[in-house]
């Protein structure tokens, strides 16, 4: 057999120039200060993302909203891909389908189509009106934001789960049942158990994105709506390079956090059993 | 023994195919039930009605009094050792074991102490915390066992569980599953396509196929009083061979008239006699009640296995003619060629094709340089339908062509009538180099002389031809004519012996009555 190691290098390449440098630089902006002069190792930038609490509320916010977008998700993914998994031939297709076919659809542009549906003249008003409800304002508030982002990152955890249900061995069911679980201890003790792999990974696919989405809450809860994403983006556009290097750095330790977490949970959850 | 399962005219039907047809068994208490069949006999689908995870289309399965069809499987008192065991991967094999039990709810102490005792049944005692994946499949195995067994079900199904292991760790798991079935005493009903797993395990056992009982018995009963040639075949290498029962207690094969201990036939019934090969005792011919040469010896370990024929087939003996006859060669064209003279039977004389000429003729043409095949054109011959010597001449399009014999002759076949067997053959003409070139000379032999052999009664029934034999070396044959045997298997007996034989031999065979064992014809 051909060896194709070789092929790896072009990647290798990539991954330095596209990642390692832009992150090394990142590193460089945040804890350098250049007066012109001279250069000097400096925590300014962290003291003043932390001095007082405009911004760390920014990011409890940010927090806030991708964790909730989570949960959402979970709970309407969880059944969503339970169904899924239990439907056969046919339907099974048609339902995957339906659940990848927003995806074939730019993130960017459906969530332009979600202010259409959502603007205090937009389409769920129009209905409202017509049936005589009164209107609501959803536009620029959270509730906006948390819908467009749930609806964007559904998809994400509903695979993900369906993917582990479906790997589930189904003799196992029938172990259950034949040990005395009914359906629902079934569900319980074997089935739910067995699927938070799944969750997990969904978890990482759906609260990733989600805490460091700048154009969902940009276009959703209008050019006021601040989450840690926006404030990248502001400061970077700006003269103020250094201070969002920072931002990202903070960004990306609550994030690494965040990952060793479900790492932990994953294992806990995994082959490990319990003495309950 | 009280009846604890019965089976009533169970029919089950996948996608219109029926995979059980009327099947019904009785299953006592303690019992240790084999389900034997090759796959797709229906038995896992048996099994699985009882353990509660399919529902039969017709018929009823009662249980302890009870018809319990229509009751899931978390409310019968049955529990399933599964063909892959499928133990939980997210618990440990405490939890495994103590899955049922949690389920019921059973106080925390108690869980402990049947699990134990449970670990200390199928010789796991320090095996509680491990993780499943951590598992020899033999352990899984055991294992899965346990998880079934401290439910402490009245029944406890086996599906082929012990397929996936190997040798030795089947026969001891065989051993272990026998030993936990005694000390717990429960009802087991086992699934196996392995008729030695069935034999040494089981109470009783039920041989299926398609769907059907054939037989209900212990394992004696089974073995040595197979009720038809299915079962014979199924539960052990036996010798079947065609019989007729002349009246109770006696049986004519091989042209002789047995006593045995079989009676309840019609009269001249044809039957099907067995006689299982560790009954049969080889003895000087004389003292023989049939007698035969001995045909190959094998070892098998603990005893010999050897088969011996009491009667040859049926056998046709041709000529060949080997000629040293160089191919044409047409210099103009660059070509060459090349054909035999060939026998033609005279029936054979209305259907014959120019094709048929070509093959029979071994007709070639070929680019002398490159060796590629070139067509033949062009068939020329007259043929008359009676006894003589006709020439036929192939050409190919640019003009070479190669002149030779086609002899017809009478049909040249051999009847064998008491054994109901026609073999047929030709004599055939062939080149030296054909001969010499040949890769597989016995196939060749079989191919140019056109043998073969069917049944009597009916020629859609092909029988092999087993022997080739000729008195020529292959590697240094010289022109001349030469003869050339075809045969078919004859009778042949496999006898199992302590005793070593000699290839060739001329030996004679002796059975007691009650070791011919008689079956019914199986219909269809």
């Amino acid at each position: 057999m051909k060896n194709y190691k070789g092929l790896i290098y072009p990647y290798i390449v990539w991954i330095a120039i596209m990642i390692v440098v832009p992150m090394l630089m990142i590193f460089a902006f945040a804890f350098i200060q250049d007066d012109g002069s001279s250069v000097s190792f400096t925590f300014d930038n962290f003291k003043r993302f932390f001095s007082d609490e405009t911004f760390p509320n920014v990011l409890k916010r940010s927090l806030g909203i991708a964790l909730s977008t989570t949960l959402v998700c979970i709970l309407f993914g969880y059944p969503a891909a339970y169904i899924m998994s239990k439907a056969e031939g046919k339907k099974k297709s048609l339902l995957v389908l339906l659940m990848t076919m927003p995806m074939w659809i730019n993130m960017l542009v459906r969530t332009y189509a979600l202010m259409g549906i959502l603007a205090d003249n937009g389409l769920l008003n129009s209905i409202l009106s017509f049936l005589g409800i009164p209107m609501v304002q959803i536009m620029y508030t959270d509730s906006a934001v948390m819908l467009g982002m749930v609806y964007d990152f559904l998809p994400f955890m509903v695979l993900q789960i369906h993917g582990s249900l479906e790997k589930m061995d189904k003799s196992l069911l029938e172990a259950a049942a034949d040990l005395g679980a009914g359906k629902g201890k079934t569900f319980l003790k074997v089935v739910l158990p067995l699927s938070i792999p799944g969750v997990l990974s969904g978890i990482t696919l759906v609260f990733l994105p989600a805490v460091s989405s700048y154009f969902i809450p940009n276009i959703l809860g209008g050019g006021g709506y601040t989450l840690v994403g926006n404030l990248i983006q502001q400061y970077s556009l700006t003269t103020e390079r250094d201070f969002a290097s920072a931002i990202s750095l903070i960004m990306a330790v609550i994030i690494m956090l965040s990952m060793a977490l479900t790492k932990k949970l994953e294992k806990f959850s995994g082959t490990e059993g319990s003495e309950d | 023994m009280k009846k604890l399962i019965e089976f009533k005219n169970i029919v089950k039907k996948f996608d219109g195919e029926t995979v059980l047809n009327g099947v019904s068994i009785d299953i006592c208490e303690n019992e240790f039930v084999t389900l034997l069949g090759p796959s797709g006999c229906g038995k896992t689908t048996l099994l699985r009605i009882l353990g509660g995870f399919l529902e039969p289309d017709g018929g009823e399965v009662i249980f302890d009094g009870e018809e319990i069809s229509k009751i899931p499987p978390y409310k019968r008192e049955i529990n399933t050792v599964f063909q892959k065991y499928a133990l939980f991967p997210h618990l440990n094999v405490y939890d495994n074991i103590a899955f049922g039990l949690k389920i019921k709810k059973e106080p925390k102490d108690i869980i402990e102490q049947k699990v134990n005792r449970m670990l200390k049944l199928v010789n796991l005692e320090d095996y509680g915390k491990r993780k499943i994946n951590q598992l020899s499949g033999g352990q899984q195995q055991r294992i899965a066992i346990a998880r079934a067994l401290v439910n402490e079900p009245m029944v406890l199904l086996l599906d082929e569980p012990l397929g996936a292991l190997d040798l030795k760790l089947r026969k001891e798991m065989q051993k272990e599953l026998k030993r936990i079935q005694r000390e717990v005493g429960i009802t087991f009903v086992f699934v196996t396509h392995d008729q030695e797993e069935a034999l040494t395990m089981s109470d009783k056992i039920v041989v299926m196929k398609e769907g059907q009982i054939q037989q209900i018995g212990t394992p004696i009963e089974i073995y040595n009083e197979p009720i038809n040639e299915y079962v014979a075949k199924f539960i052990g290498e036996s010798n079947i061979i065609d019989g007729i029962m002349k009246d109770d207690y006696q049986v004519y094969f091989e042209d002789k008239l047995f006593e045995c201990v079989d009676k309840g036939f019609e009269k001249n019934e044809n039957v099907d006699v067995v006689i299982r090969p560790e009954d049969i005792d080889i003895v000087p011919p004389e003292a023989g009640m049939l007698k035969g040469t001995v045909k190959s010896v094998m070892f098998k370990g603990i005893h010999y296995e050897v088969m011996v024929e009491t009667r040859a087939g049926a056998s046709i003996t041709v000529k060949m003619t080997v000629s040293d006859h160089k191919p044409v060669y047409n210099e103009s064209a660059g070509e060459k060629m090349s054909a035999n003279d060939f026998y033609l039977d005279i029936s054979d004389i209305d259907e014959l094709t120019k094709a048929d000429i070509i093959a029979r003729a071994d007709a070639q043409a070929w680019d002398a340089k490159t060796d590629d095949w070139i067509s033949i054109s062009k068939v020329e011959y007259h043929l008359e339908k009676k006894n003589g010597t006709y020439p036929v001449t192939f050409h190919t399009s640019s003009g070479t062509q190669v002149t030779v014999n086609m002899i017809v002759a009478d049909e040249s076949k051999v009847e064998n009538e008491r054994f109901d067997e026609v073999i047929y053959a030709v004599n055939f003409f062939k080149n030296i180099d054909e001969l010499k070139e040949s890769v597989a000379l016995e196939t060749d032999l079989k191919t140019w002389a056109n043998a073969s052999a069917w049944q009597l009664d009916d020629d859609n029934v092909n029988i092999n031809i087993t022997s080739v034999e000729y008195d020529f070396d292959p590697e240094n044959i010289t022109v001349g004519t030469y003869d050339v045997t075809f045969k078919t298997d004859g009778y042949e007996y496999k006898i199992e012996t302590t005793k070593e034989q000699t290839e060739g031999e001329k030996v004679g065979l002796r059975f007691d009555p009650d070791d011919i064992h008689i079956m019914r014809k199986m219909e269809g």
